[in-house]
């Protein structure tokens, strides 16, 4: 036997002057001439908070490494250092972390000094699911998200981001927003555009 | 007279096909700050011209026709729909008879003695538009909403021809300018005496024209918009125009002239008229018209932006078990008291 609930039955008073009816288009009218609360797309544009699970890049060496873990996986893979290229140490930890492995395509190379560097860093977006599992395996702080979420291409080539992509995103991101607290929101005007209402206490 | 009469269809073709077209945009903007966005904003300025960019739009796409489908039906069901629904307005009074020098004109194509019971014909031709749609398309969801139209049809067409019946015993006459003319003669608006009537012709009104809560043969979320959903670019943009916006238009004029006094300024129950726009002169009338009009059509808009959708066996259950007994009771009791005030 199914237990059937119902909700509070109408009353004769409600049923007969259309109370219920009146309460809802009551509120919609109320709603419709409150402020608007979108932003005009592609004229304008809400600027993603720190932490947002964009596009990949690779952060470059500019003396700002985490230490002493770049030193040692740099001395243990004998990696060239070069200022203004990729991080990377060809570690692989990325790849292995990754549900989806095949999207990375990585390779190092040897200089003719014997020193190591990555040569090829493909990392194919068609696959990629955004979990960013790969950003927190990373030992020398080099992938990492962006926040560049507007990734419409016109070719399946140009979803696959190749090594000097992620480090233009990596430089990108070093200039713009790497000295910015880690936030869930950019900036307090942002969150007030959505939330002002509820007028939040900052702090 | 020919020119006149010439004139008069002009302007009704224009009105019906221009202000629907850009009835779409008012319908855009309401819904739009109803859920706290602004709609079109783009094409022009506040998107004033974006029914023109829809138009273009729709008219230069390419024209699909399902294979297994019928194609003299296919086009039948769009013209069927589209003329009945704009000859409806051949019997709308737009405003009092006024002279242009020499000549008297009525602002209305056909002052028929039987213009009520054209537009309710003309109404019910708009359901077979429908199912002929959906039998057309050879597709499981259109004929699903054309069965569902074609289902509710026989609750909702009753109700209306009950509900317009207490006016009419009222007025004593089928022409939609004698009704008005009545009107103003008795110095009432029969919505002070036909409350029930009036609310069950809103009912009817809403399931005629497919407008939620009654949208079951569109029902976007199960049936992805019902019997036009084998119809594409100005073909598809014809149906919407004519079921939310033409039909919405004349069934509202119907009730303007029916219950709130068609062209007549605020009304004193057996007192007389106050008229707010006196200085418009010759041109309130008009007005007056166009501003009852459009408050019916945005109350429609606002319960469709407002409320669910019911379930076909519950829009049949209230039409019969709740709308039809009320206006049987209305008609009664018209018909006993209205002879012993007016006759």
């Amino acid at each position: 036997m199914v237990k059937r609930v119902f909700e509070k039955p109408l009353s004769l008073m409600e049923r007969v002057l259309f109370l219920d009816f009146m309460k809802g288009l009551s509120i919609t009218i109320r709603q419709a001439f409150k402020r608007t609360i979108t932003t005009h797309y592609p004229y304008e544009k809400l600027k993603p908070p720190k932490r947002f699970r964009g596009f990949f890049g690779h952060k470059v060496i500019n003396g700002k490494e985490p230490q002493p873990a770049f030193t040692e996986w740099v001395e243990r893979f004998k990696i060239a250092v070069e200022p203004g290229k990729s991080r990377c140490v060809v570690c692989l930890l990325c790849k292995r972390a990754c549900p989806v492995p095949q999207l990375f395509e990585i390779e190092g190379e040897k200089l003719p000094d014997g020193k190591r560097r990555v040569s090829i860093f493909n990392m194919n977006m068609m696959l990629c699911t955004f979990c960013g599992f790969c950003v927190d395996a990373c030992p020398v702080d080099c992938l990492f998200q962006s926040d560049i979420h507007e990734t419409a291409s016109y070719s399946r080539k140009d979803a696959v981001l190749d090594l000097s992509t992620l480090e233009k995103i990596g430089k990108d991101w070093q200039n713009r927003r790497e000295d910015e607290p880690d936030r869930i929101w950019a900036d307090d005007n942002a969150r007030m555009r959505l939330w002002y209402e509820n007028s939040p206490k900052l702090g | 007279m020919i020119a006149v009469i010439l004139i008069k269809v002009l302007i009704i073709v224009a009105l019906v096909l221009g202000l629907g077209a850009f009835l779409t945009l008012v319908e855009r903007k309401f819904a739009g700050h109803v859920q706290r966005r602004p709609g079109p904003m783009v094409v022009g300025w506040h998107g004033l011209l974006q029914p023109l960019a829809d138009g273009l739009k729709l008219i230069t796409k390419e024209d699909l026709f399902p294979s297994m489908g019928n194609r003299i039906l296919y086009n039948l069901a769009i013209i069927l729909a589209l003329v009945p629904a704009a000859l409806v307005f051949a019997v709308i009074p737009f405003g009092p008879e006024f002279s242009i020098g020499s000549i008297s004109v009525k602002p209305i194509l056909t002052d028929v003695n039987v213009g009520l019971l054209l537009v309710f014909a003309f109404g019910s031709m708009a359901v077979f538009a429908i199912a002929l749609a959906g039998w057309a398309s050879n597709s499981k969801y259109a004929l699903i909403g054309s069965m569902r139209k074609a289902g509710i049809v026989i609750s909702y067409e009753v109700v209306i021809t009950f509900a317009v019946m207490g006016p009419i015993i009222l007025a004593g006459t089928l022409s939609t300018y004698e009704i008005v003319q009545n009107q103003i003669q008795q110095k009432l608006w029969y919505i002070w005496v036909q409350p029930i009537a009036f609310i069950v012709y809103l009912f009817a009104m809403l399931a005629e024209t497919g407008r939620v809560p009654f949208d079951i043969q569109e029902a976007e979320a199960e049936l992805v918009t019902g019997f036009t959903v084998e119809y594409g670019g100005m073909k598809f943009g014809l149906f919407p125009l004519v079921e939310w916006y033409v039909e919405v238009l004349s069934l509202s004029a119907i009730a303007v002239v029916l219950f709130l006094g068609g062209w007549s300024p605020i009304n004193i129950p057996f007192i007389g008229f106050v008229d707010p726009l006196f200085f418009l002169g010759p041109f309130s009338g008009f007005v007056w018209f166009i501003l009852k009009l459009s408050a019916l059509f945005l109350l429609t808009l606002w319960i469709h932006w407002t409320l669910p959708r019911y379930r076909i066996d519950q829009i049949t259950q209230i039409a019969w078990s709740v709308m039809l007994p009320l206006t049987l009771v209305n008609l009664v009791l018209t018909a006993i008291i209205a002879p012993l005030i007016w006759r």
